[in-house]
């Protein structure tokens, strides 16, 4: 590793420590200049990866936004795996994210990028109905604004205790949506998923065919699509969308289920049986998550 | 790749789904009449127990350390076990075991029928009063000596309680080689191996004892009720009825015992139409279990294969009560699964090659139990107009689930669907309160103890009292009621298909094994014909191995008949 130039190691590490102590008492002014400076050369891994931390906190207080990227970056390229590090990018990313958010509040309080995120805050905090009113003035402001009516459907879909027909209203967003943006595959998905939870599987084969067209890198569709070719009792051509399915999302229970199923009912009994064991596996990795999620 | 493709993937599979869908004899009624029939547009009434005199309640033995036995229980019975034609009933309770000891003891109950709407606690006289940590019930006639015999499932020990015949049992349990030690829940009489003896199987839940106990808590840090996936499978028990009062354990060279499960709910009946009964196990947070019954004494688990084992999803549910029937009358018994809040039941359909399609979400099941935690359940046909309907009792297992899930609640209504010979239809909305009354259900059992062919209900219900609920919704249609006597087959004639034709109407129906969950059910089968006026005629095809169908023109209606395999109508 290449020392700084005109100084002994020794004497790097003694006044990388001095750079340090001042972070740590509190005088980030001071100490923020020369912390990346002073920590880049060295070869003291433990006293390197502490001077980024300090940088990052010091950052963080004054306010430093660049620079707390810089920080967390190479925090991450020099110690990957770190729990302290990944902990701190956690505040770190998510102060950016607020302070993204201030600033785009503070500074165009009115855009349509700003009522979006008011309106995805709503959504995220349950304010459906507050949600709502953000989408739909943004549509007042620009009726065609791509991606809005889709995410209108979706709230139609997610809040408790819909309208009765919060089904058919979902639908009419997603066909307005792809009025305005037909290469949302976003749509098409939900708009596949709505006609098979209704068994309207011909349609169902369609939206998802459309969404894998639109978008070849969306399991999600790929499941849809093999899901209700199985509903269709289609199994032959089943097996072909659940076979992109477990490739694009192999820890995906669902999508071995779909291919076992299908592979099942073409008489493949073992390669019917090598999924089964997949999806199970996959199974015990989500209930695993899950539970440590839940403790 | 859309901008809002990956807005779509972020919304996780198990929300987005779960947005979607969401969502006779009058005379006879005695002192329970007058409360039985205010209010009697309903299909259900409660018999109340000032009425009916079963004061019996149940004990759950709740305790802060939350062991989990103590929320699982327990089940009931209507069986005529003094051979009087009159449905009497057997409640199981609570007791002693490693982590409970009750004071003063607890115990099970058998009322006998007064034939009057009441009904007189016969227990002592009985000997049937178990007193371990009780689960479920088992009815069947293993000996066939003509009084059907009581096997009672317990965390700890079984007991097999023999009819003497003359209103005593004998716990013959060490003899017959039943015991079944650790937790067994629902157990299920049917003949295995056609040799025309009534076998048993035991459902076993987890590997549990005081010691094993684990400590789980809810988000508060209140102690709670694990999920059973923490807890390890273990295998059930099949016992092949040796005809001379004991058993032989065969639940390793059937290949019942290679399948580790976490079994509630039992249901035999023959999936395949192959003549021989195959048994389908539900098993919570484990696969579920299909046991096709290949011959010799022989099982092959196919679930996965058949398309039962799993949600769509490819996880495994928590599968509870389960039945068997041919709902949609093709001639292949269909398969029903109850699970737990946000899994959705599952009505499977027979697609007659041992597959079988959920339906549940067609049928508008799927929507109506998101939230629910199904146990007891049975498909019968309420308002014999010849179709199969369904009843369901609900609960969650978890006293604390208000403080985890903000939609779900401890205590649920029971559900009603109505059948029209195809499909489903929820009903319980315009069924009455009785429906919307929230319980700790568990055991359901059906029966017509009042003998008018209205089949009623009972539920036990977790920590409380039972419910008895008398059926006012069949006046009006006729009916036929039958009760089967095998000779070369199994004396309780488990595995007959009954075919009946009135008119335009023609029905057929299996007499399955066991369903529901830890109940069981009055043998008699009730055969509706709505408001037909005759019945052309019936069929009985007789399990293996007497394997003989018979055919009976013109029987009588709305009243009950026995029939005796090679005998003809014995009784009218």
């Amino acid at each position: 590793m290449a020392q700084a130039p005109g100084r002994e190691p020794a004497a790097a590490q003694s006044a990388a420590e001095h750079v340090a102590s001042l972070a740590e008492s509190g005088r980030c002014s001071e100490a923020l200049p020369a912390l990346a400076k002073e920590a880049a050369p060295l070869k003291d891994k433990d006293l390197q990866r502490r001077m980024y931390l300090d940088g990052a906190r010091c950052a963080t207080l004054l306010e430093r936004w660049g620079q707390l990227l810089d920080f967390v970056r190479a925090l991450n390229r020099r110690f990957p795996d770190d729990p302290d590090v990944l902990y701190a990018s956690i505040h770190a990313y998510s102060d950016l994210s607020s302070q993204a958010a201030r600033e785009l509040a503070q500074t165009a309080p009115t855009s349509i990028p700003a009522l979006e995120m008011d309106a995805e805050v709503n959504e995220m905090q349950g304010r459906w109905d507050r949600a709502e009113q953000d989408y739909q003035k943004i549509l007042q402001k620009n009726p065609r604004y791509p991606g809005i009516h889709f995410r209108l459907a979706r709230l139609l879909l997610s809040k408790p205790n819909p309208a009765p027909d919060f089904q058919e209203q979902a639908k009419k967003e997603l066909q307005e949506e792809l009025e305005i943006d037909p290469s949302n595959a976003g749509a098409e998905y939900i708009s596949g998923e709505l006609a098979r939870q209704t068994k309207d599987l011909p349609a169902a084969v369609e939206y998802f065919t459309r969404a894998t067209k639109l978008d070849p890198t969306f399991g999600n569709a790929y499941l849809g699509l093999g899901m209700s070719l199985l509903a269709e009792k289609d199994y032959e051509a089943a097996i072909a969308p659940f076979e992109t399915a477990v490739k694009l999302q192999p820890g995906n229970p669902a999508a071995h289920y779909g291919l076992a199923t299908a592979y099942a009912r073409t008489g493949h009994k073992e390669a019917a049986e090598r999924e089964f064991a997949l999806q199970q596996q996959a199974a015990q990795r989500q209930n695993v998550q899950e539970g440590a999620n839940s403790q | 790749m859309s901008r809002f493709a990956a807005a779509c993937l972020s919304l996780s599979r198990r929300t987005f789904l779960r947005t979607l869908c969401g969502a006779a004899g009058i005379a006879t009624l005695g002192r329970y009449g007058e409360a039985a029939l205010a209010g009697s547009s309903y299909p259900f009434v409660q018999v109340p127990a000032a009425s009916s005199g079963i004061t019996w309640v149940h004990t759950a033995g709740k305790s802060p350390q939350k062991y989990l036995p103590e929320t699982t229980g327990a089940g009931c019975a209507f069986l005529d076990y003094d051979n009087d034609g009159w449905m009497d009933i057997y409640l199981v309770n609570s007791g002693k075991c490693d982590f409970y000891k009750p004071n003063p003891p607890l115990r099970n109950a058998l009322y006998r029928n007064n034939r009057d709407g009441t009904f007189t606690d016969v227990t002592e006289k009985a000997g049937v009063s178990a007193g371990g940590f009780g689960q479920g019930v088992a009815v069947g006639d293993y000996d066939g000596n003509g009084f059907p015999d009581i096997y009672v499932t317990q965390y700890g020990r079984s007991i097999l309680y023999h009819n003497n015949g003359d209103g005593t049992f004998t716990d013959v349990t060490e003899k017959a080689g039943l015991a079944a030690p650790g937790w067994s829940s629902s157990a299920v009489w049917f003949d295995y191996d056609n040799d025309g003896r009534l076998d048993l199987f035991v459902c076993q839940f987890v590997e549990f004892s005081k010691a094993k106990n684990l400590p789980c808590f809810t988000y508060n840090n209140k102690p709670g009720y694990c999920i059973p996936r923490y807890y390890k499978p273990t295998p059930s028990w099949l016992f092949h009825n040796n005809g001379d009062g004991t058993f032989t354990d065969v639940s390793k060279s059937s290949g019942i015992a290679q399948h580790l499960g976490k079994a509630w709910g039992a249901v035999a009946a023959d999936f395949n139409n192959d003549g021989r009964m195959d048994l389908f196990v539900s098993n919570d947070t484990a696969p579920n279990f299909l046991f096709m019954n290949r011959g010799n004494g022989r099982y092959e688990e196919i679930a996965a294969l058949a398309g039962v084992a799993f949600s769509d999803t490819g996880r495994a549910r928590s599968g509870m009560g389960v039945d068997a029937a041919d709902v949609n009358q093709d001639g292949w018994v269909d398969l029903f699964v109850a699970n737990i809040d946000h899994e959705r039941y599952s009505l499977y359909q027979n697609n007659h090659d041992e597959t079988f399609d959920d339906q549940a979400e067609t049928t508008g099941i799927g929507a109506a139990t998101r939230l629910m935690s199904g146990w007891g359940l049975k498909f019968f046909d309420y308002d014999n107009d010849g179709n199969l309907d369904l009843f369901v009792v609900n609960g969650n297992p978890d006293d604390q689930i208000q403080t985890i899930e903000k939609d779900v609640t401890y205590r649920e209504p029971m559900l009603l669907f109505h059948g029209d010979g195809r499909t489903l239809r929820n009903v319980s909305a315009e069924s009455g309160p009785l429906f919307s009354r929230d319980l700790s259900g568990r055991g359901l059992a059906i029966g017509d103890f009042d003998n008018d062919g209205a089949v009623d209900v009972l539920v036990s219900v977790n920590d409380a009292a039972p419910l008895l609920l008398r059926n006012t919704a069949a006046g009006g249609n006729h009916w036929l009621g039958i009760r089967l006597v095998g000779r070369k087959s199994n004396r309780d004639a488990v595995g007959a298909r009954v075919t009946w034709q009135a008119g335009d109407l023609r029905r057929s129906r299996m007499k399955v094994g066991g369903g529901s969950y830890l109940s069981s059910h009055d043998p008699r089968m009730v055969l509706g014909i709505g408001n037909r006026t005759r019945i052309d005629w019936i069929e009985v095809r007789w399990p293996e191995p007497g394997g003989e169908t018979e055919r009976f023109t013109a029987p009588p209606i709305d009243k009950y008949i026995t029939i005796v395999e090679g005998q003809g109508i014995q009784s009218a």
